[in-house]
């Protein structure tokens, strides 16, 4: 599954303006990042998972946050035998292990990791990139030229992932062995890298010449015919993530 | 050399797939696997060289199953040259390309150089060019001197003349088919190039839907008009007029032409046998 696609939909979520998307979804991440509860931040997560089921897009919620655990969980680990403050909790042969400060910080930044990410990473599943470009454009005048080369970024993750994948085999084939330690996988990343690197270059190369044969230059402000309009809706869930920030930093 | 005992494989999120196959490919054979698109030639191919692990059944190769060797074990026998040179290649020089491979086998440098030399003349390469620099058609040959100096028994050709010109594609083709009349060498070729088909391959297989519908001599399943059509495919123009030319005849003259010299001979004799007839008649007269 791609997590980036988007998954078309009518649900109230999809049909909101994708300037108030982006900003919700940073506003959601600040959040995370502000609030200093567990509890808090626990129910954040239930909130946004609540929310996308509600809209039809429980299965995708449900998938990146299993994807998000991995890193949440590597965060986790890290962070419980790297802080040292607080009562011990854990000792072994006179060290100690885990202690309590360790413990709570930890796991706060496992679920911080989540609850940032989570909107994010949502926000792809229900904008398409054109409409978040023309939005960029029309709402927030961000010239043409960089809304394009932000959302295009975005557009070509999958297709590099896919060509990874396929160079990845084509390595195999040959005899390139990637199971192993993290220091030969280091080595062998030269037979993965140089084809994507030379393979991205030229797409890039092939995707520019085709825009400006197609008058890429020529695109204004007023090219795109689609407007996009603030509804009370947008708004709304602006203020919501305003409040939430608010809620965070309070509680 | 490569053998399918049931096999099934169904990509994930996907239609596409393989289902209860059954093949056998010998040491020394040329064989064609043609198809529409999504018909499972890829597949087919990926599951030869442990790149796909069947769901069910077991691919042998070599006497060996596909799951109980590593994928890089297996490139020791099966070389696999992707359509796409370009994902293949990662190194900075031809001869760095060439040595990549071999030294991936643990050969000695000696050996090494042995067979890069041997490779950069059989391939007409330079060993110092920068390979990302060339064009198509010479990335597609260092990538398949880098998958022949390997010296596998089987390789594998995934639409291996995609984007070539046509005399880079004889010079490719001439070659692989030298390889396996002088040494032996089997040769599994995935192909939409009805005609290059036709001229190169001994046996073909054709699949549709995952299935195989024809298995048998290239001559006879080039002529095999309904089973083409089954699997959505044109058959190749030489073998096409040949059917044409011997439909309602009770002696077909043309059953055994495939390629253009084999029509242009075959015309050649029958006028000079109707030219003889006609000096025959004409003495008689």
């Amino acid at each position: 599954m791609n997590l980036l696609q988007y998954l078309p939909g009518n649900s109230i979520l999809h049909r909101l303006n994708p300037v108030a998307k982006l900003a919700a979804a940073f506003l959601l991440g600040i959040c995370a990042i502000v609030s200093q509860s567990v509890i808090f931040t626990t129910l954040l997560i239930v909130l946004l998972l609540g929310i996308c089921f509600a809209c039809g897009l429980g299965k995708r919620a449900l998938g990146l946050t299993r994807n998000l655990l991995v890193l949440g969980g590597m965060m986790f680990i890290l962070q419980l035998f790297f802080v040292r403050s607080g009562d011990p909790m854990l000792s072994a042969g006179g060290f100690t292990l885990i202690t309590q400060d360790g413990l709570s910080s930890a796991v706060l930044l496992g679920l911080r990791i989540i609850a940032t990410m989570l909107p994010l990473m949502l926000l792809f599943a229900i904008t398409e990139m054109n409409d978040l470009c023309g939005a960029l454009v029309k709402r927030l005048h961000v010239p043409y030229r960089y809304a394009f080369i932000v959302t295009t970024a975005f557009r070509f993750v999958p297709l590099f992932t896919a060509e990874f994948h396929d160079i990845e085999d084509a390595q195999k084939a040959r005899g390139v062995e990637y199971d192993g330690g993290l220091i030969k996988k280091l080595k062998l990343s030269v037979p993965l890298f140089v084809p994507l690197l030379m393979s991205s270059l030229k797409k890039v190369d092939s995707g520019a010449m085709s825009a400006q044969l197609r008058g890429f230059n020529l695109r204004t402000v007023s090219s795109g015919y689609r407007e996009y309009p603030f509804t009370a809706a947008d708004i709304g869930c602006i203020l919501l993530s305003v409040l939430m920030i608010a809620a965070a930093a309070m509680i | 050399m490569l053998r399918f005992e049931n096999v099934s494989f169904r990509y994930p999120h996907s239609d596409s797939s393989v289902e209860q196959l059954n093949l056998h490919i010998h040491k020394g054979e040329f064989v064609a696997l043609i198809g529409s698109n999504g018909a499972g030639k890829s597949t087919i191919s990926r599951l030869s060289n442990g790149l796909l692990k069947p769901d069910t059944g077991t691919v042998y190769l070599d006497g060996t199953p596909t799951t109980a060797i590593r994928t890089s074990q297996i490139a020791r026998k099966a070389g696999f040259l992707f359509q796409n040179p370009d994902r293949q290649i990662c190194q900075n020089t031809v001869r760095e390309e060439l040595a990549f491979g071999l030294k991936l086998m643990g050969l000695p440098e000696a050996e090494i150089q042995d067979r890069i030399a041997d490779a950069l003349g059989r391939f007409s390469l330079d060993g110092d060019w920068f390979p990302f620099s060339r064009s198509r058609g010479e990335r597609q040959r260092i990538a398949l001197a880098s998958v022949l100096v390997c010296r596998p028994q089987l390789v594998i050709l995934d639409e291996p003349t995609t984007g070539l010109d046509y005399k880079e594609c004889t010079a490719i083709m001439e070659y692989l088919t030298r390889l396996n009349r002088e040494e032996g060498l089997t040769i599994l070729m995935v192909s939409h190039d009805m005609e290059l088909v036709s001229q190169y391959a001994k046996r073909v297989l054709v699949l549709t839907g995952g299935r195989l519908i024809g298995d048998g001599a290239a001559g006879q399943i080039m002529k095999d008009r309904a089973l083409l059509g089954k699997a959505h495919v044109l058959p190749a123009q030489i073998p096409a007029l040949a059917l044409r030319l011997d439909e309602g005849k009770e002696k077909p003259q043309f059953s055994d032409v495939f390629t253009i010299e084999e029509m242009f001979d075959t015309i050649c004799r029958l006028r000079k046998k109707g030219d003889s007839e006609a000096g025959k008649g004409a003495a008689l007269s």
